[in-house]
């Protein structure tokens, strides 16, 4: 763990003003309870925990390039449990727009994964999963789609016979002008991160 | 019952803890009239189930016989046991007050000879010792009670086990028609020092109390440690009444957590540290781990805090644990959290666990009383448009037993004012 030498307070500045939820971290007691709750714990460079240390010491580096903030599942264990009611998801994801936005892809698969979800969403206002694993497995170019499609053919298989994905394009929603413009207010109310 | 005499210059004080005992004593001493009420069979409060108080390791009957006997000498002071107060209507110099009087089934005849006892065969979970024994239907509460006289839990009464006991009391002490009696009060001003009770760790999921039987709370290991306790003092697990080598106290069990009990409770820091020292007295090679978010020692009590680290065998280490898991085959407990200091993830075993947890207020919270104001957790606060009624003790806040005699003091003197007032 990177140890605290010194308080620097012009990331955790740049952190309350620009990362949607950043502010949340002002709250964080330092428990360690989130860290020790995350089911990717392992995986983590820095867990919960540390990333917050770290704005508080000012190591925007070490942050923004952090796996760990685009490795949330949203899987809200920390969450429930952080003693100070602090929304660690929305804050690790929160950080996670915000190094995007910033041109920092440490974990380029979930950014890419992110994006096309979304925009998917958008579009349609549901998700096809034929055209959202196409777009996914192909976004680092043709042979790695296709080696990537083959690995996955089996579960594809299994989810057309079991209906869990169409041959035909999905059609979009009743309503997607409202579910839109719902969007559009959720997209004005943060604080920016990365442009989608 | 016949009726209490109290006139508008009386004091009535609720609660016979450390709190409420001295409320009423520093009154009677100044000259006025006090009643006080006491919903347990014997007076003293949660004190009465401490081995000893920090900082100084000294047991607490010492301090509440020196009280018991004040009491015994001032005819001011007339308590009532087993009594719990029902209505309160009126105003600041002129309360109305209802008490209930539950019965006892044994009367003043009793000389604690214990032959009701030796009789009885039914057995109840002892409340005394948080049902870790069972003790006769017909018992003493524990052996300093005072009053001392036995009691009958009202589950036997009506049968012939209850019958038994009668015939077997050479003193005529026993009285199986005693009723619930009420009776009411003109008091001038009330002193409301009920107390805390403590926390409901089985609330705490991820920790397993209740359902891993050697994961144990802070005040039942101040009575596995008490020589009247359910093990006679000598400090053994649960599960299968093996001494303990590796014990890990979790502080801020549930508190200082939004989720459970948000605020500090000042005083679990300290127990745990207390008790680290019952266990070092008993087991010289016994490990013990503190596990913390903050050590909160204030005051005078930091030395407390510096005498216990010194200890080689006690390691704090800085973590909120965040899961117990228990070994079904051997009972043992494996605690999983984050060293915050170091980053590095923790999975220790231990063969025993004691949470700390905190004190929730006993506040008045009648529905036929006035309404009191209350902080945010519910604590008792000074109420400028309601003077009369006054909190004492860790009805106000969360602490040690020398505070809340300070506070109790205090409210004494306000409620004296309030007669005087009129
Ligand atoms: C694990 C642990 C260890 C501790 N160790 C220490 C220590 O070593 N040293 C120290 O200084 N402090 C210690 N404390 C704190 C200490 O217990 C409290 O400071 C003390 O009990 C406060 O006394 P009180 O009279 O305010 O409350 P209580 O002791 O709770 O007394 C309240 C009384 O009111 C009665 N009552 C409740 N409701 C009613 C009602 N409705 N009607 C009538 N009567 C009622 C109760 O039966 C009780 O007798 C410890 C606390 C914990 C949790
Ligand atoms: S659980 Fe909450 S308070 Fe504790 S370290 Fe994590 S974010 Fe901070
Ligand atoms: S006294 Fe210690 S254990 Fe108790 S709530 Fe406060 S910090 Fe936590």
């Amino acid at each position: 763990m990177e140890t605290n030498t010194s308080y620097d307070p012009s990331f955790a500045r740049e952190v309350f003003e620009n990362v949607d939820s950043g502010e949340e971290i002002k709250m964080c007691m330092q428990c360690g309870m989130c860290a020790a709750s995350c089911p990717l714990r392992e995986h983590m460079d820095y867990p919960p925990r540390q990333i917050f240390s770290m704005i508080r010491a000012g190591k925007r580096d070490m942050v923004l390039n952090a796996n760990s903030i685009m490795m949330c599942t949203s899987c809200y264990t920390c969450q429930v449990r952080c003693p100070r009611g602090i929304p660690v998801i929305d804050v690790m994801h929160g950080l996670a727009h915000y190094a995007i936005s910033k041109g920092i892809l440490t974990r380029k698969d979930t950014a890419v994964f992110g994006r096309e979800f979304w925009q998917q969403i958008y579009k349609t206002g549901r998700i096809d999963e034929k055209d959202l694993s196409r777009r996914y497995f192909f976004a680092d170019g043709i042979i790695t789609g296709i080696k990537k499609s083959l690995q996955m053919a089996r579960m594809g298989i299994i989810m057309l016979l079991h209906g869990r994905m169409k041959i035909l394009p999905e059609k979009k929603i009743k309503g997607i002008k409202s579910l839109r413009s719902m969007l559009d207010k959720a997209m004005q109310t943060g604080k920016g991160g990365s442009e989608v | 019952m016949a009726e209490v005499e109290a006139t508008n210059q009386t004091l009535l004080v609720v609660g016979g803890g450390m709190s409420g005992i001295t409320a009423a004593l520093e009154a009677a001493e100044a000259g006025y009239d006090v009643i006080l009420i006491e919903k347990n069979p014997y007076l003293g409060g949660r004190v009465t189930q401490l081995y000893q108080y920090f900082p100084k390791l000294c047991p607490p009957n010492c301090g509440l016989e020196i009280n018991f006997r004040r009491m015994k000498l001032n005819p001011r002071i007339r308590f009532f046991t087993l009594a719990e107060v029902e209505k309160i209507s009126g105003e600041e110099g002129n309360y109305n007050v209802t008490v209930k009087l539950n019965p006892r089934f044994i009367t003043e005849k009793c000389t604690c000879c214990g032959k009701c006892s030796d009789v009885c065969d039914t057995e109840i979970d002892n409340p005394f010792n948080f049902g870790m024994d069972k003790i006769k239907a017909v018992y003493l509460p524990h052996e300093f009670a005072f009053p001392m006289r036995y009691v009958m839990d009202p589950s036997i009464v009506g049968t012939d086990e209850a019958k038994k006991c009668k015939d077997a009391c050479k003193y005529d002490a026993i009285d199986l028609d005693m009723k619930a009696t009420t009776f009411d009060l003109n008091v001038g001003a009330i002193v409301w020092a009920c107390g805390w009770t403590p926390y409901d760790a089985s609330k705490i999921e991820y920790y397993g109390f209740g359902r891993y039987k050697n994961v144990i709370t802070n005040m039942m290991m101040e009575r596995l440690a008490s020589p009247n306790g359910p093990t006679a003092g000598k400090i053994l697990r649960p599960s299968d009444g093996k001494e303990v080598k590796n014990v890990a106290f979790i502080q801020c069990a549930g508190s200082r957590d939004q989720n459970y009990l948000p605020y500090c409770s000042g005083v679990c820091c300290l127990a745990s540290m207390k008790q680290s020292t019952y266990l070092r007295d008993q087991y010289p090679d016994c490990n013990i781990t503190i596990f913390f978010i903050d050590i909160r020692a204030l005051d005078r009590l930091e030395d407390f805090y510096t005498k216990v680290k010194e200890d080689e065998k006690v390691t704090f280490i800085k973590s909120k644990i965040a899961s117990i898991t228990e070994d079904e085959a051997t009972g043992d407990l494996l605690l999983e959290g984050e060293n915050t200091n170091t980053g590095e993830r923790i999975q220790m075993t231990f063969d025993m666990v004691v949470l700390a947890t905190g004190m929730v207020p006993n506040s008045l919270d009648l529905e036929s009383a006035p309404s009191v104001s209350k902080d945010e957790y519910g604590f008792m606060t000074l109420d400028p448009n309601n003077t009369g009624i006054y909190g004492a003790g860790c009805v106000k806040r969360p602490t040690d037993v020398a505070s809340s005699v300070q506070d109790a003091t205090g409210a004494a003197l306000r409620a004296i004012q309030s007669v005087t007032r009129r």
